[in-house]
């Protein structure tokens, strides 16, 4: 095999695994990713659900787009993903998602289409022998666990198993984005789990826009002081990396020290002088929660439609 | 259509019977109960063990989806090197490293897993991963910890070298630290081959078995597991001293 043929095969390679960096790194950047885990007060109807009934929706939206075919599963990414523009700064939202779902799909392409042998392909697309053969990797690919040719086929398949991830993805931040921790602790309460996994668990939800920032502050700091300067711009998304590298253990350590002072806070409030908390507030059903629950019962019977039609799950996994 | 997104498919070919899965699990809950009744299980943490936890969990999750899903698409993808991963395994004996109670490891796997429904992969496929996470990856923590009698990586215990200076007495404790994280680090390759692979994957999505792979993965996964493992503890060692533990 000629050189040509192997600059272009590790180009092909690091275009797949660059493309949703650069768009990670340029569109979302960490004040992005802050944004699209964190809670913010709004007025739409996502922030007036009762937490239990968007956790159920977010895990009927799994169960439909995991056992129906993959355009199923795109539509549902789709409509999660306008219900992101009813939310304070939507419009931004909506836009951030859009990213992370286009950088998911490329990058779940490209971890399953290289790898999915013709015998799993052929589940999908019967006929093997009129498969488009788009490249043919170097022969020591193989040991990285690549097929020996990539088939047009094999990466519409990628995407397909792509839209699955996609459509969770955008359900299971709709909790985060819309409820306040508060709820999510008298959920968590209500649902009989353990005082000491709640409090874990609501620090750690607490924790990770926190994450975001500081590391965004970290980076920001270390341009303020002169990093990169002189450097051509080409370099700027490595030095950012680093930057942002340099910045994880003294976060964690800053993080950790704030421990202590949060613990002592919640002791001194009689944090667990109870098995039990008293409510001051009740988690109630309202109006939009059955609507809601309407929706979920009637995404169930679309499932179940479509698998009785024979749009089910066409598209195996590949075991790995 | 199975339950909550799960196939529980038992007789795909090549795929670990049921029956060995379930015994190891039910030894494994066992385990833990006699653990938490021994320590006073949820109640012996105490506040700040309960923070660290949380902030682990979600430095874990920030870490495997954002972070090191970043950075590992710099990288080929081959079963040698996996960031993600590495990333949590790290953060994991840190916070053992901090709390040293027999239980954080599971907790902190435990958390990691509900944060993880709630930020990245819905909670469909549970309970499945939460018994599957914390009672492989948690519990070989947790033994660790117990074995070492809370002193996991020689923190907190006075190591006089018989009487040869506290020169030699450090070296002891970092050469003991680093064989107990290369230790984890063998037991953390094995649950995603094992249990993973050869039973969860085709168990929840009906995917296929594979032991050429599955072995293959294995013995590829060693290496740098305990390689990280041992840098882990010398870096948890050191961020707990920072901490001021």
């Amino acid at each position: 095999m000629s050189v040509f043929h192997e600059v272009v095969s590790w180009l092909i390679l690091l275009y797949g695994v660059a493309l949703p960096v650069a768009v990670i790194l340029g569109v979302v950047r960490l004040t992005g990713l802050k944004e699209i885990t964190r809670f913010e007060t709004g007025s739409g109807f996502l922030y007036r659900l009762n937490p239990i009934t968007k956790v159920a929706f977010g895990v009927v939206v799994m169960i439909v787009a995991s056992v129906t075919i993959w355009w199923i599963g795109a539509t549902l990414t789709l409509a999660v993903s306008l219900l992101y523009l009813t939310m304070k700064d939507g419009l931004k939202k909506f836009g951030y998602l859009l990213a992370l779902i286009f950088t998911s799909l490329v990058g779940s392409t490209w971890s399953v289409a290289p790898y999915v042998p013709d015998t799993i392909l052929s589940m999908v697309f019967p006929n093997p022998s009129s498969y488009q053969v788009l490249w043919v990797w170097p022969s020591y690919f193989l040991a990285m666990g690549y097929q020996p040719e990539l088939t047009l086929q094999a990466l519409i398949y990628g995407v397909q198993i792509g839209f699955r991830v996609t459509a969770v993805l955008s359900s299971a931040l709709l909790l985060i984005l819309t409820t306040t921790t508060s709820d999510i602790f008298r959920m968590f309460t209500k649902l009989r789990v353990p005082l000491a996994i709640t409090f874990s668990l609501l620090v750690g939800v607490k924790t990770v826009p926190k994450i975001f920032e500081l590391l965004d502050s970290s980076v920001k700091m270390q341009f303020l002081r002169g990093l990169g300067e002189g450097k051509p711009r080409v370099l700027y998304p490595f030095l950012f990396f680093y930057a942002g590298l340099q910045g994880i253990v003294p976060t964690m350590v800053y993080l950790l020290r704030g421990a202590k002072t949060m613990a002592i806070s919640a002791d001194t409030r009689g944090f667990r002088a109870f098995n039990r908390r008293t409510e001051m507030k009740e988690l109630g059903f309202g109006r939009e929660d059955y609507v809601t629950f309407a929706v979920i019962v009637g995404l169930l019977a679309l499932a179940i439609i479509a698998n009785y039609l024979g749009f089910g799950r066409s598209i195996p996994y590949v075991g790995s | 259509m199975g339950f909550n997104g799960i196939k529980a498919e038992v007789n795909v070919p090549g795929q670990i019977p049921w029956e060995i899965i379930l015994i190891y699990f039910i030894g494994a809950v066992l385990l833990a109960l006699y653990f938490g009744k021994k320590t006073g299980g949820l109640k012996a943490f105490t506040t700040v063990d309960l923070v660290y936890i949380g902030i682990a969990g979600a430095f874990s999750v920030v870490w495997e989806f954002y972070i090191g899903s970043f950075i590992g698409r710099f990288i080929p993808s081959t079963p040698f090197v996996s960031v993600g991963f590495w990333g949590r395994f790290v953060i994991v004996l840190i916070v053992a490293a901090l709390v040293r109670k027999v239980g954080t490891g599971m907790l902190t796997l435990f958390i990691f897993s509900l944060l993880s429904d709630i930020f990245h992969y819905g909670f469909g496929g549970e309970p499945m991963f939460f018994i599957y996470e914390t009672l492989t990856y948690g519990l070989f923590v947790d033994l660790m910890i117990a074995a070492t009698g809370g002193h996991i990586f020689n923190i907190g215990k006075e190591l006089t070298g018989g009487g040869t200076g506290s020169a030699t007495a450090t070296r002891l404790s970092t050469v003991l630290a680093l064989i107990q994280g290369a230790v984890l680090g063998f037991s953390w390759s094995i649950p995603d081959p094992i249990f993973y692979s050869a039973f969860f994957s085709p168990f929840i999505y009906g995917s296929y078995v594979n032991w050429s792979h599955i072995l293959f993965n294995l013995v590829a996964f060693i290496p740098g597991d305990v390689i990280i493992g041992a840098i882990g503890a010398i870096l948890a060692v050191r961020i707990a001293k920072a901490v001021g533990q």
